[in-house]
């Protein structure tokens, strides 16, 4: 088979401009039939948003601390990147080739410089082979068709074609049984494929699959091995502190996330989650500043959202720097917090009534009979406690509490918990609550 | 260690970032003009290759040596390495030939072991009269590739010690699975009748 190239246009993304006209200049003489240039990060985002390349060649080493790997992982996680495009990886020196063996989410081949015009084509041929063979199956995974999408991964695990893709169809397999959200088929495809090989990305599998099982311990432990591993596998970071965090070890999750952000220090992703471990660690003056540097440097369109705002106040609210809290919530405009949805309203609300008792009491109490009944996530009923012990309305924090401490996420908001408790002299009636869930599991037992 | 090892992986890359502009422009020379400059775009591959076979002989050989293991399509590997040497290999009156009975992928470090094959098939070019055969088999659950010659072969068995050598074992025994480690073995006869070197990858 033969990739024609006279019909695809090419992305060259590289911040050096001499290598950018190399790069180019191979692409052509290969045959491609248009080849455009990012030379940074957002521009390189700003064009695959607007108009998908049929081939992307991304230089490993983006400057300004960004990575190639770090915008393949955004434009996956966002959607940008379908399946049909290419995306490949130019890289100068080893260092990648240990984090392509290592992690989860892969582009579809990487090249070493220099390299030829010929050797170019034959590695992309390769790839549209290979995409070809999984055409059918990226369809049915795009409509969520999972069923239809198993079914046509299992007929090409049995086929004579399918020989040289086995590890890709069984990696595809697990991730596809994970996405359709039966962990413990995940968990068993993975540790198939570790029978046969011992990637790292099928052990962070079968964490993952654990996890999503809610069995803790096990998936700590099978995580913990591939971050000591292979250090430079940032996703393992990630997934090891998300479980530190279901676990109510936030004191690791924030070391993990902490070592990890500074060697990916424009990962704004992995900020936002390093400020939610500082803040459930009870680390408030670490995750007001990463919060202040998400929603000041997160460049990319549209990445600042209501919410991070939010999770800026609330950090300060934390950190008792009530003015800047309130002047964060009160650049929200009206008509965004009128498009929130209730439960960013609520933290709308109850935060601002801590920062601002004159400006929030009365917006808090008007949404009051509304909180008492909704069904409402585990943050939010953190921020309807924070409001509520300021504003003494003991039946509003007490009720969130005893929802927090009998539900799924009790072990992680614990210790934030009674914190807040403590932080308004009401240690005794938080022991008070404790003892009533005990003793209603019990009853239940 | 890790600080000088660090020099010298930067220096390489941007060793390699201009050979990458040096060959680009080559290759646009032979487009613009029609012609054929294949010989020095190899000596160009061939110094970017010295480069990165000494940073790795470097780092394989040091403490803590780790690899890249990812799956490879055996057959691709044979084909990138005939795409590497077979024109030069022509160039001197040698055919390199690829024979490879391995369909399915296996897990290995792709860029050593592909380095490892170019070296191997360089080495051979050296001495062979006529002919290079590079083979890939799967035979008990190993996967073997073999590079023969019709040269003289090696004249003593083991030969002496040499870097090279020691690098090739380090790599091969880096690829592990399970209790099973790979291995480098010399020998001399095979189907051409020259030297026979052979690498078992588990």
């Amino acid at each position: 088979m033969s990739a024609d190239l006279s019909r695809k246009r090419f992305l060259v993304i590289d911040d050096q401009a001499q290598a950018r006209d190399a790069l180019r200049t191979i692409a052509q003489t290969a045959g491609a039939f248009a080849v455009e240039f990012a030379a940074n990060y957002q521009d390189a985002l700003y064009r695959i948003r607007n108009n998908t390349p049929d081939v992307i060649l991304c230089d490993y080493m983006l400057g300004e601390g960004r990575s190639g790997q770090q915008l393949l992982e955004e434009l996956r996680r966002f959607n940008l990147l379908p399946d049909e495009t290419i995306f490949m990886m130019v890289t100068g020196e080893q260092t990648y080739e240990q984090v392509v063996s290592a992690v989860e989410l892969v582009p579809d081949d990487y090249i070493i410089k220099p390299f030829s015009p010929d050797k170019l084509l034959l590695r992309l041929e390769r790839i549209v082979a290979r995409k070809a063979f999984f055409a059918d199956y990226y369809r049915k995974k795009r409509r969520q068709d999972y069923a239809a999408a198993l079914a046509s991964l299992q007929a090409k695990l049995g086929s004579e074609a399918g020989r040289p893709y086995r590890f890709e169809i069984l990696r595809q397999r697990a991730e596809t049984l994970l996405a359709s959200g039966d962990p413990e088929a995940a968990e068993t495809a993975y540790r198939g494929i570790l029978d046969n090989f011992d990637f790292p990305w099928a052990h962070a599998g079968v964490a993952r699959a654990l996890h999503r099982q809610d069995r803790l311990a096990e998936a700590r432990e099978e995580i913990e091995r591939v971050v000591a591993g292979t250090p430079n596998y940032f996703d393992a970071a990630d997934l090891k502190a998300q479980i530190c965090l279901a676990q109510g070890d936030a004191g690791e999750a924030q070391r993990v996330l902490d070592d990890a952000a500074q060697r990916t220090p424009r990962n704004y992703l992995r900020k936002r989650l390093l400020a939610e471990a500082a803040a459930l660690n009870g680390d408030a003056e670490t995750a007001r500043a990463v919060l202040a540097d998400v929603v000041a440097n997160d460049t990319m369109p549209g990445a600042v959202t209501p919410e991070d705002r939010l999770q800026l106040a609330r950090s300060q609210v934390d950190a008792r720097d009530l003015v800047s809290a309130e002047r964060v919530l009160l650049g929200l405009r009206e008509s965004e917090v009128q498009n929130m949805a209730l439960d960013e309203q609520a933290s709308f609300s109850a935060l601002l009534a801590v920062a601002s008792p004159e400006k929030g009491k009365s917006r808090f109490a008007g949404l009051r009979p509304a909180l008492l009944a909704a069904e409402l996530r585990p943050d939010t009923r953190l921020d309807l406690v924070r409001g509520a012990l300021e504003v003494r309305d003991a039946e509003l924090a007490d009720r969130q509490a005893t929802q927090l401490l009998g539900g799924d996420d009790a072990k992680r908001v614990f210790a934030m918990l009674r914190k807040l408790y403590a932080l308004y002299g009401r240690e005794v009636d938080f022991r008070e609550l404790q003892k009533q869930i005990a003793l209603r599991r019990i009853h239940h037992a | 260690m890790q600080p000088i090892l660090d020099i010298l992986a930067s220096g390489v890359h941007d060793a390699k970032n201009q050979l990458l502009l040096a060959e680009s422009l080559i290759a646009d020379a032979e487009k613009r003009h029609g012609i054929d400059l294949g010989e020095t775009r190899y000596a160009i591959e061939a110094a970017a290759g010295r480069l990165s076979r000494a940073l790795s002989a470097y780092r394989l050989l040091g403490d803590g040596a780790r690899l890249s293991p990812v799956p490879v399509i055996v057959g691709d590997l044979c084909d990138e390495v005939a795409l590497d040497q077979r024109r030069h290999l022509a160039a001197r009156g040698i055919a390199l030939e690829i024979r490879c009975t391995v369909l399915d992928e296996w897990p290995l470090d792709r860029e050593l072991v592909g380095d490892l094959l170019n070296n191997a098939v360089q080495n051979a070019g050296r001495y062979a009269r006529s002919r290079v055969l590079l083979r890939a088999d799967q035979e008990d659950g190993w996967l073997v590739l073999r590079v023969e010659d019709d040269g003289p072969g090696y004249a003593t068995l083991p030969p002496p010690p040499g870097v090279g050598l020691r690098v090739a074992g380090k790599l091969a025994a880096l690829h592990r699975r399970r209790d099973r480690a790979g291995s480098v073995d010399l020998a001399n006869g095979g189907e051409t009748g020259g030297a026979v070197f052979t690498v078992r990858l588990p």
